[in-house]
């Protein structure tokens, strides 16, 4: 828990600012469109990470007599899931008849996201690992409990279904996850597993 | 085999490549808790085989009823339901019966990189550009591409005049292609959609049977060349009864194989020539011929010889299993039968019964961190094992279960494998305290803070020191124990990786034997453990196993349990 932290120029701030919720964002993360950016409590964005918030649909003008429409979420990300450094999180784009919308992006809870990692996925459900250096090509589809290999190029569109292990350029289901996936956690020195509960990591995380 | 470090992997009894070590239970009365191992009982995880028998210890599942750890080699698995992994629907068994193992929702794989196909539309000005001479059709014409590989089935010449029900109109168009090559072939009419072939040959068969009058027979030696031999086997599976093969028996008649295309006969060849394909690959090249795995794609595709023939293939289905014990039948996992639901109803995990090994370094050179949550790009440098060097481990034993264990470890003197290193428990038989939930173990650390790690952190607090840096391992004495996890100190000393050199001359076999393979400089001990607890039989549970048969409800029956552990700690440096 209390490891000596890498040295870094800003000695007397933290790494991370902490939200309300418990979020840890840190201050060399690069966000973009924050306003369009939702993140459900324990979630950390680590440095280098980038977020674009400021893709998302643009909002319709407000018709005259009418109020301004709130803002559209571009990035939701769920509970205690872990962003690690230099990934890159960008909502996917669409061309359709001629117009260019970008797709809004959900993440669940407990997704671990490696380093390096590039982003564009529809959606990411719950209790994913995704390993160092993966690219989630646009509109793929990451179903629950599923494990993306590290460098693996999941093609536009793909679907992962649940449980399921993938890898490759471009990604094939190369099998399944062990019935024990995510379980056994919390254990000392085994802290975190994955595929599971993802708060005693984001705890370690200062 | 493994990258990260520490480690360790749990080797399933039911492989032979694990025996158990000589049971001390005959002079039990003299030495308790010993086990002993000799010459080559010891698991070698450098075994070529080792890899197949090792899992970590979330993959193996446990069996109330036998007591024993099952492995995906000792349990079987029954489909729970078969589904599209593309669209995500469940197929029923009959339809996989009826209609094969492939989505028929048009759901397609790229037949040149396996990416799932998307049908986009395809405006005629664009077409133009791709195709200027053909563009004929509807208003709108749609296809079948690849975002990952830009293939589309322009390439194979193949629109669709409307975004649904492709499978229909690829099938049409499909057969439009193959019996328009029939016409134009000279020779004579020929099957061969693999579909079609073997329907011709399961009714050839189907007819043998029913005949089963012809004496004509070449093949004499095939073992199912008479309808009596085929008989006999089809009642192997339950098919006829014992009248009905006896009256077959009687009158032994042969039966012939298919001979022709139109009985099923398939033989492998084509209708082009041989020159014609040789002169094509001659000029487009290695590139312009598919690969295996692009002929395996699909049926369609086996028989084609150039890259640009590649017909797309139906996303094959998978299957989610539930395991049962191959012993006693009974069910040791099983999710909910829904597509995506991955909740379990039944799920008896080994790491739920069978007690956890870590091991750790004494006195750590670097903060230890779990290798599967590589936080930073960098890859944390493991530091290299200097041959000779005694190292000092903390390895704990953690208990799952409610109930006191006693343990009993045993490791080979030195390592199985090229590179022997010395390896030696201090501490091989010990206790481990029951487990219990979360609030048990905050409730039993307030109430004593006299406790052991009280203690110790008031001592740390005191010195400023903590009190594990000036203590020394002491040979039969345990290093640390909680509520439910006892640690003993394992010392290593990691042999040279070069033999040293001899005066006498070796032969060449042994200089052979010397030569090192890729991860024999791993350094991996392997441990046998035994663990014996007490459980109380609870009412109406006495039947259960046979060994517990003639235990009373509340009365204490001793259970044992043993398994090899392999602990990867390092490589050794050169
Ligand atoms: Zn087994
Ligand atoms: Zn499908
Ligand atoms: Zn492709
Ligand atoms: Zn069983």
């Amino acid at each position: 828990m209390s490891r000596p932290q890498p040295t870094t120029r800003r000695s007397v701030k933290t790494e991370y600012i902490e939200t309300d919720t418990g979020n840890k964002i840190s201050r060399r993360a690069f966000i973009e469109g924050k306003q369009n950016i939702m993140l459900g409590g324990k979630t950390v964005l680590m440095a280098g990470v980038h977020l674009r918030g400021d893709l998302c649909r643009k909002p319709e003008p407000a018709a005259a007599g009418e109020k301004e429409k709130p803002n559209t979420t571009a990035v939701s990300i769920g509970r205690a899931t872990v962003v690690s450094t230099n990934a890159v999180i960008r909502p996917p784009m669409r061309v359709h008849k001629g117009q260019m919308t970008f797709i809004p992006m959900r993440i669940g809870d407990n997704v671990f996201i490696g380093p390096n990692a590039h982003i564009s996925s529809a959606s990411i459900s719950s209790h994913v690992y995704i390993g160092e250096n993966a690219v989630l090509s646009p509109l793929c589809i990451v179903k629950e409990g599923s494990k993306i290999l590290p460098n693996t190029v999941v093609p536009p569109g793909m679907t992962v279904p649940a449980g399921t292990v993938v890898g490759g350029k471009p990604a094939k289901i190369l099998g399944e996850v062990g019935d024990g996936w995510g379980q056994g956690g919390g254990v000392e020195g085994e802290e975190w597993v994955e595929g599971g509960d993802l708060r005693p990591l984001v705890r370690s995380i200062k | 085999m493994t990258t990260a470090f520490p480690s360790s992997l749990y080797a399933c009894p039911c492989s032979d490549l694990s025996s158990a070590p000589t049971p001390s239970s005959k002079r039990a009365s003299i030495q308790p808790n010993t086990l002993e191992l000799s010459g080559d009982q010891a698991f070698n995880p450098h075994s070529p085989r080792a890899n197949y028998a090792l899992y970590p210890l979330s993959d193996l599942l446990y069996c109330e009823e036998c007591d024993e750890i099952r492995c995906p080699r000792c349990w079987t698995e029954e489909i729970l339901y078969w589904y599209c992994p593309n669209c995500l629907f469940d197929v029923p068994s009959s339809t996989v019966k009826g209609d094969g193992n492939r989505c028929s929702r048009s759901c397609y794989n790229c037949p040149s990189c396996t990416t799932p196909l998307q049908i986009t539309q395809v405006s005629h000005r664009d077409e133009g550009l791709l195709k200027p001479t053909d563009a004929a059709g509807g208003d709108e014409t749609y296809v079948l591409q690849c975002q990952y590989c830009d293939w589309s089935s322009l390439e194979i010449d193949v629109r669709f005049s409307k975004p649904t029900k492709i499978t229909e109109q690829l099938a049409k168009q499909r057969k439009a292609r193959v019996s328009g090559k029939e016409d134009t072939a000279p020779s004579d009419k020929k099957v061969t959609a693999p579909d079609d072939v073997f329907a011709s040959l399961v009714s050839f068969y189907k007819d043998q049977l029913d005949e089963s009058g012809d004496s004509r027979n070449p093949y004499s030696n095939s073992p199912y060349n008479s309808p009596a031999n085929l008989a006999r086997i089809m009642s192997l599976y339950g098919g006829l009864s014992y009248n009905a093969l006896k009256k077959t028996r009687e009158k032994p008649q042969p039966m012939r194989e298919a001979l022709g295309a139109p009985e099923g006969l398939f033989s492998f060849g084509t209708d082009r020539s041989d020159t014609e394909i040789i002169s094509r690959m001659q000029t487009s090249g290695w590139d312009a011929t598919p690969t295996a795995e692009q002929q395996l794609s699909a049926p369609v595709n086996h028989d084609i010889r150039f890259a640009d023939e590649l017909w797309p293939s139906a996303t094959q289905l998978r299957t989610r299993r539930a395991k049962r014990c191959k012993n006693c039948r009974h069910i040791i996992a099983r999710q909910e039968p829904k597509v995506g639901n991955m909740r379990y109803k039944i799920r008896l995990l080994a790491m739920n019964y069978i007690p956890r090994l870590s091991i750790r370094p004494l006195h750590p050179t670097m903060p230890l961190t779990n290798p599967a949550f590589n936080l930073k790009p960098e890859m944390p440098q493991h530091e290299l094992l200097q041959p000779h060097k005694a190292q000092q481990y903390v390895l704990t034993i953690r208990n799952a279960l409610f109930e006191t264990v006693k343990i009993s470890l045993a490791t080979p003197a030195t390592t199985p494998g090229k590179v022997a290193s010395r390896v030696t428990i201090l501490c091989p038989s010990f206790t481990v305290g029951p487990a219990g939930d979360v609030w048990d173990e905050a409730l039993s650390a307030s109430a004593e803070p006299n406790s052991d790690g009280g203690r110790k952190a008031a001592m740390a607090s005191l010195t400023g020191s903590s009190e594990s840096s000036d203590r020394q391992p002491e040979a039969g004495k345990i290093w640390e124990r909680t509520r439910n996890s006892t640690s003993v100190i394992v010392e290593v000393v990691p042999g040279a990786l070069q033999q040293p050199p001899s005066i006498v001359r070796k032969t060449d076999k042994e200089l052979a034997d010397e030569e090192l393979e890729e991860d024999d400089d791993v350094l991996e001990v392997p441990v046998y453990v035994r663990t014996e607890w007490e459980m109380e039989v609870k009412p109406g549970e006495s039947v259960q196993a046979k060994k517990d048969a003639n235990a009373m409800p509340g009365e204490k029956v001793g259970k044992e349990l043993g398994y090899w552990v392999v602990l990867a700690v390092g490589r050794i440096a050169g």
